[in-house]
């Protein structure tokens, strides 16, 4: 533990927490290697093929479209420019750690005001106009299929999936976890620098209040030692931080597999092409029949939400 | 562990009498060196077993670094020359008395007599905090706790922080920046050169560093372009004591000029950032102005445009603007 | 016929020691197994100790012993300090000590010990501990009386216009009044109204306080720095509970103590129960950086005050409220400054309302003037103030309000000896050339302002009844005995001189004997309250008077006749008109010879029991005078200094330059007139850095103290001090004592500093910024009308 954490004294000499230590960030980036060393060698020892699957399909299936919308403009302005920021953060948090300094903290957290700002637009947008519950949720089965998959070279392939496959899904909600986690300790480590918007102010008036947060008997009101919120808020920060190295890393790597392209394409244009949607995708789970998509949800939740204007080929 | 402070802890110390030796020696220690010139900022460091060098490079006995010698184009200072030569050095104070004034007013004729002026650019900061041992930002800590609402924070600075908002220390800085002087920074493999401006860097570049000097660095020599020989020269610090006290503000200015038209400025301002900081907009004001009061004052104004006051050092930024105007003024 | 020795320049005999280094201050000192014992400090304001793990500590080389708070003598029940402690209510303040060979192997241990500290809630600034559940600097409460911890707290209404820059005056602990103040200010042409806040300032004088002890056949040989020796050595025996005649003090120099050494101090019992426990001679030396926190300070003032002025510029009526920022244990200077204002403006009609208020900041002490040099400080810009409203000059409102002797002053209505208050001030106008200065007041050249101020500075100067003892050896000489602590002043040689000008010697013919309390020393004064020059001059004079008596009467009882036929000079008793004559050698052999009360076997009753042991020492070595001062005299002794003060002021960048300074002083009779230069502009120097630069950086999220260094700390450097100094004296002596001299050390430093500060004032146009010390960004603040960062906040950035 004391490896990965680091402890510095307090004005008051008591040893407090203080942050994650550097190398933790080597730990992430040798992680980051790993998984994706680890994943090309699990590929080719279960003999995938390096291409992406088409399905063999002739002409206009059942009302299918040629091109199947996947992300609308908004929604894909919204990835690219939270994918852009997420990447300055990274960048400009890690990058000066490795020995190229520049001038980073404006930047950075600049990154991050964009950030909050895509997120806020990305919630609000995907519970009013989006089909909230195809990326939010969550089927036992869906999974247990996913990971014999993952670990037995007997199993089948996982069932095809809705228009967000389990993994998706899941990277989705750690990225949640992760980014909200990092997103708080960054708010709250901004109020401690110089900021258009506030002065800086290096204590947290409701949490690091331990010395004047004493009770009558002067012992303190709360445990936590003087000095040490700020550390907490690094550690949580720190650990997101080069969590996300993995995890964006991750990200990316499966965005430029060969096999997985039309996720790429989708993003980038937009759309995909029915051979795409029908090899890769459940049509039940996923209808696009006359452009209007619809799922239902496991839950029975109500999923008449329209993810983008009808759009058929001319 | 309990704290004790005023006395050195023991450390090796070498003293090499070639450059090319204390680089290798440099090299050899790499974080667990420590450049030793006049010492003045060093052992206050020692002393308060803040900093723990386990080896300690005396640069004393080089004499390739000491001195100042007429160059082809100005006057090339050795590292180690003292304040006091520097101030009393003839052509020093003929051509550019900007940096003999600057040099005179550090501290006290003991400190002038053993502190260097590689020294005393190369110094640390003296922010309270910081010089307590405190593991804020600089020390490589989470925190500056001089910039919360009750610090103390009346010595730092209005403009040009990032996180850290301490100020640079040094008398010597604003004027070599303002005489544009270029820096020699000797590495073991490398031999750079840096204008005055870029040798001094901000937090938000390394916010454990003040200049650009890293472990294994060593500044040679200090060069004064002729450029700005004979220029019209201010210099002006303030402080709270006559002696033995760093500026709250002072500046640094060369003008040419015909008559009372400013034909080119370099000014430069220290006290007020972790930095020296040069006023670019307010040389573009003055360059090709005459000069009258209320260009000085227009001067003090964009002197201090974008710059932001902590609890306790508002008053910075007046102090500021009215050594920018005096300078700006001392040309009619 | 010899020189005469009063009012004349002789160098001091210690002064060649002192400029070739000779001179042996505490830590010079070395004996044979010496160990040295460092401290280990609180980091907190205010803590107990839970826990101390040594271990690793007492298995470092080098390592001897630990001492903990409960070996050392602790007061309990009360405030009181303790040489080292468990329950720290500073930061800085000694938890244990740690000796070993070498002081490099010592500090290295105190960094293996761990200390488990409790954090305690803690208080820097007295008002903040006066607020509705603010914190107190002890666990038991704020207040101490009738043997018990309690807490007194204002009401929120008292401190409704604080924001404002109201001073708040809840709630008083100490009050007294005269004449009737609500008639007088109904009646006052004018009344002003301020609230002022005066900073604490620490001492640090130029020698820390180490000292070096070690115990030899059960008599503890000490080695301190401290402004009183004979005093000192009671002090130490109290402390350790043993008989004072079991201690050896050397004490010969002491870099200066301003009141912080009065007699030695309290960690001074650290080295002498350390080096009993351990067998091992003890040196302990004391850092700038540990000095900054136990070397004392003194209290700082958040004040109200209301003056009321009649037309004519006479101050009929002053309502005064202190409250006093007291450190862990206490101080006194509140009380002093109400007496003061009395004293300098004599209103007739006056309320004095204060509270001392415990802080856990370092310990205060008396510090140069305590409390008198605060209050002229504070005080005479409010007065530049009203003689500007009044259209009057300050000069003359100064007159007006200056006491004659007989003043009465106080809650008890107190009396003076003598007061050459406003021949000071009249004298010092001359010098100073006040009148034409006027022309200057408020010239404006470029940025500068020009100001000019007086400051009128009274301060105690003397008490009485004291022992003298000398002795005339078979050499010939007088040995005069001191047991005062030589701080640097040359009160210690000075004093001398009433008994050589008796006796008729030249100088070079008196031997001082001081130090070594091994050598024998009189009861004598502590060295503090500017008491010595007067205490011993006299005290020197009775036992010069003495020895003069018993060599007169030794020559008749020689030679025949009646004592009064003979008279002496330079060292020779002779028959008046001619005939025979004995050297002083000769006399003191007959001296010996013939006993009793001629060489010290038979004392004088009256003489104090502390002085007998000394006495009893040195009898039978020659003719002793030995004496007890029984002049007598009613009434306090007090000295005075005007101070006249001529600034520039840059309304740019808020600086201040002093630029002429002139100081008269009324301190009765001249004993030698360069020290007295020396004191008088050495004390105004000392109080020009108090009204201008001095000060403390607390931290007040962790309590701690930043400006800890003598540079960061901010006293006067030489650049500060005006080229231009002139001191001089008004030079009527006392009437109620044999020599007519009365102390000084202490008047400068208010003159100093009020001079200044009134000046400050004046170039301002007649405003008061009532805070001080006056630094550039506060000066600056204001004349850019930018609202002040600090309003009554007792510590300042
Ligand atoms: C009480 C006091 C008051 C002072 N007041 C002032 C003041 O008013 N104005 C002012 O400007 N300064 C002031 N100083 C600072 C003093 O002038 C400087 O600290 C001093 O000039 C530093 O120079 P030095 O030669 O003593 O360097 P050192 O203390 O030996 O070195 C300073 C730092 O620079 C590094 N260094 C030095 N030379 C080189 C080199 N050639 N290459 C690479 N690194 C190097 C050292 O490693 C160290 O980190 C004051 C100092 C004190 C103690």
């Amino acid at each position: 533990m004391g490896r990965w954490l680091d402890f510095e004294s307090n004005p008051w000499g008591q040893e407090v927490l203080q942050g994650v230590s550097l190398e933790l960030m080597y730990l992430a980036i040798g992680l980051a290697v790993l998984f994706v060393v680890g994943h090309l060698v699990w590929y080719r020892s279960r003999g995938f093929s390096e291409h992406e699957k088409t399905a063999d399909i002739q002409g206009s299936v059942a009302g299918i479209p040629e091109r199947i919308v996947r992300h609308t403009l908004p929604s894909r302005i919204f990835h690219w420019t939270m994918g852009a920021s997420m990447l300055v953060l990274l960048i400009t948090a890690f990058v000066p750690l490795l020995g190229l300094e520049f001038a980073w903290v404006t930047i950075h957290w600049i990154a991050g005001a964009v950030l909050i700002l895509t997120i806020i637009y990305h919630v609000i947008h995907s519970i009013l106009w989006q089909d909230f519950w195809s990326m939010m949720s969550f089927n036992v089965r869906e999974a247990i299929g996913h990971f014999r998959h993952l670990l037995s070279s007997k199993s089948t392939e996982p069932e095809k999936p809705g228009k967000y496959p389990f993994d998706h899904r899941m990277y989705h909600q750690g990225i949640v976890v992760v980014s909200l986690a990092a997103i708080v300790t960054g708010v709250l480590m901004t109020l401690r620098i110089k900021t258009p918007f506030w002065e800086p102010n290096a204590y947290y008036p409701l949490v690091d209040q331990a010395i004047s947060g004493l009770n009558e008997l002067g012992e303190p009101a709360i445990t936590v030692l003087p000095g040490e919120a700020t550390g907490f808020v690094f550690v949580i920060h720190g650990i997101a931080g080069v969590a996300l190295i993995v995890m964006v890393a991750a990200h990316i790597y499966f965005a430029i597999r060969p096999d997985k392209r039309y996720y790429l394409w989708g993003m980038i244009r937009g759309w995909i092409d029915r051979k795409q949607y029908l090899a890769h995708f459940d049509p039940d789970k996923w209808s696009v029949v006359d452009g209007t998509i619809q799922e239902s949800p496991p839950g029975g939740a109500i999923a008449d939400s329209t993810v983008s204007a009808p759009r058929v080929d001319d | 562990m309990a704290i004790i402070r005023d006395m050195i802890p023991a450390f090796e110390l070498f003293q090499p009498t070639t450059v090319e030796d204390a680089l290798a020696l440099m090299a050899e220690h790499g974080e667990g060196g420590w450049v030793l010139a006049g010492g003045l900022d060093s052992y206050d460091w020692f002393k308060d077993r803040i900093k723990r060098p386990e080896a300690v490079i005396d640069l004393g006995g080089i004499d390739e670094l000491k001195g100042i010698i007429d160059g082809q184009d100005g006057l090339e200072i050795g590292a180690m020359t003292t304040l006091t030569e520097i101030v009393r050095h003839e052509r020093v104070r003929s051509e550019y008395i900007l940096l003999a004034d600057a040099a005179e007013h550090v501290a006290t004729p003991q400190i002038r007599n053993q502190g260097t002026l590689g020294g005393n650019i190369s110094q640390d900061t003296r922010c309270w905090y910081y010089r307590s041992g405190w593991a804020c930002y600089r020390a490589g800590g989470n925190t500056c706790y001089a910039a919360a609402p009750q610090a103390m924070n009346r010595e730092h600075a209005i403009t040009g922080t990032s996180r850290c908002v301490a100020v640079n220390p040094s008398d010597t800085a604003p004027a070599l920046v303002a005489l544009d002087a270029k820096m020699t920074v000797r590495g073991r493999r490398s031999s750079n050169v840096y204008d005055a401006e870029d040798f001094f860097i901000g937090p938000a570049t390394d916010i454990t560093r003040m200049t650009v000097l890293e472990p294994g660095d060593l500044l040679t020599q200090i060069d004064i372009p002729s450029e700005w020989a004979n220029a019209h020269f201010y210099y002006e610090k303030v402080r709270d004591r006559g002696s033995w006290d760093f500026q709250l503000v002072s500046v640094a200015a060369a003008f040419k000029t015909s008559g009372n038209t400013i034909d080119d400025a370099r000014i430069a301002v220290n006290g007020v950032a972790p930095f020296p900081v040069r006023l670019d907009a307010v040389e573009r004001l003055v360059k090709g102005a005459a000069v009258d009061e209320a260009l000085a004052i227009e001067a003090g104004e964009i002197a201090i445009q974008g710059s932001r006051p902590l609890k306790h050092n508002e008053y910075k930024q007046p102090m500021m603007s009215n050594l920018v105007r005096r300078a700006v003024r001392s040309v009619a | 016929m010899a020189e005469k020795i009063i009012g004349t320049d002789i160098a001091p005999q210690d002064l060649v020691a002192k400029i070739t280094g000779r001179a042996k201050y505490a830590e010079d000192f070395r004996a044979d197994g010496m160990v040295f014992a460092k401290l280990l400090l609180s980091p907190m304001p205010h803590a107990r100790v839970r826990g101390v793990d040594t271990t690793k500590a007492l298995a470092m080389p080098g390592v001897i012993d630990i001492l903990r708070a409960d070996e050392v003598r602790q007061i309990e029940g009360r405030p009181g300090e303790a040489s080292l402690t468990d329950e720290p209510l500073y930061e800085g303040q000694p938890i244990l000590a740690v000796a070993a060979e070498t002081e490099e192997q010592a500090a290295a241990a105190i960094e293996e010990i761990e200390v488990d500290f409790e954090p305690l809630p803690f208080v820097l600034d007295p008002l903040d501990s006066l607020r509705p559940n603010g914190p107190n600097a002890y666990t038991g409460g704020n207040r101490f009386g009738g043997g018990e911890f309690s807490e007194l707290k204002w009401t929120d209404a008292d401190f409704e216009e604080i924001e404002a820059g109201r001073m708040p005056n809840g709630e008083a602990a100490v009050e007294w009044t005269k004449g009737d103040i609500d008639t007088a200010f109904s009646e006052s042409d004018l009344v002003l109204e301020e609230s002022i806040v005066h900073q604490s300032l620490t001492h640090h004088p130029m020698e820390t306080r180490s000292a070096m002890m070690y115990w030899e056949n059960g008599k503890l040989h000490a080695f301190v720095s401290t402004q009183s020796a004979q005093r000192t050595k009671y002090a130490i025996a109290g402390t350790l509970n043993i008989d004072p005649e079991d201690v050896i003090l050397v004490a010969e120099y002491c870099g200066g103590g301003f009141g912080s050494k009065i007699s030695g101090n309290t960690h001074m019992e650290v080295p002498a129960v350390f080096s009993r426990k351990i067998g091992r001679p003890v040196m302990l030396r004391i850092t700038r950086y540990e000095e900054n926190y136990i070397g004392r300070a003194r209290p700082g003032f958040q004040s109200w005050l209301k003056m009321g002025f009649l037309d004519d510029g006479t101050c009929n009526a002053i309502d005064l409220y202190i409250v006093q920022e007291s450190g862990p244990f206490g101080a006194g200077d509140f009380n002093t400054a109400g007496m003061i204002a009395d004293l300098v403006y004599t209103p007739q009609n006056m309320r004095f309302r204060g509270i001392a208020m415990y802080t856990n900041t370092p310990p205060k002490a008396a510090q140069r003037g305590p409390g008198g040099a605060q209050i002229v400080i504070m005080m005479e810009p409010i007065l530049e103030k009203a003689a500007r409203q009044l259209g009057l000059d300050r000069l003359e409102v100064h007159l007006k309000n200056a006491p004659d002797a007989d003043v009465g002053f106080g809650p008890r209505n107190s009396t003076l000896t003598s007061v050459y208050a406003k021949e000071a001030l009249e004298k010092g106008a001359e010098i100073f050339d006040w009148a034409g200065k006027q022309e200057l007041s408020g010239r404006r050249e470029g940025s500068k302002v020009t100001g000019i101020g007086i400051g009128l500075s009274p301060y105690t100067a003397g008490s009485r009844g004291y022992d003298g003892l000398m002795v005339i050896h078979p050499d010939g000489k007088l040995y005069v005995h001191q047991g005062l602590g030589n701080l640097g002043t040359h009160s210690i040689m000075d004093t001398a001189r009433p008994a050589a000008e008796i006796l008729n010697l030249n100088w070079d013919q008196v031997e001082l004997v001081w130090g070594d309390s091994s050598r024998g020393m009189p009861r004598s004064s502590v060295q503090a309250g500017s008491q010595t020059t007067h205490a011993h001059s006299r005290a020197n004079h009775a036992a010069g008077m003495d020895a003069r008596a018993k060599v007169l009467e030794v020559a008749a009882q020689t030679l025949g006749g009646s004592p009064s036929n003979y008279d002496m000079d330079n060292g020779r008793v002779f028959r008046r008109g001619g005939g025979a004559s004995m050297t002083f050698a000769q006399v003191a052999e007959r001296a010996i010879e013939l006993g009793g009360r001629y060489d010290g076997h038979e004392l004088p009753d009256n003489i104090h029991a502390t002085t007998v042991p000394a006495a009893n020492m040195l009898a039978g070595q020659g003719l002793m005078g030995v004496a007890r001062d029984n002049y007598g005299g009613s009434g306090g002794v007090y000295s005075w200094v005007a101070g006249f003060a001529l600034v520039e002021l840059d309304e740019e960048t808020g600086v201040v330059d002093i630029k002429e300074y002139v100081a008269v002083t009324d301190c009765g009779t001249v004993l030698h007139p360069r020290s007295l230069g020396a004191q008088v502009l050495g004390g105004s120097i000392q109080g020009m850095g108090q009204a201008m630069t001095q000060r403390w950086v607390f931290d007040p999220k962790w309590g701690v103290p930043f400006a800890n260094r003598l540079y960061t700390a901010r006293p006067p450097g030489i650049l500060d001090v005006p080229l231009d100094m002139k001191a001089d004296a008004v030079g009527i002596p006392d009437p109620q004592t044999p020599v007519g001299a009365k102390g000084i050390g202490e008047p400068p430093v208010g003159a100093g500093g009020a001079a200044v500060t009134s000046a400050v004032a004046d170039a301002m146009g007649g405003h008061c910024l009532c805070r001080t010390p006056l630094t550039p960004d506060i000066i600056l603040a204001e004349l850019e009308g930018l609202s002040q960062p600090f309003t009554l906040e007792q510590h300042i950035g």
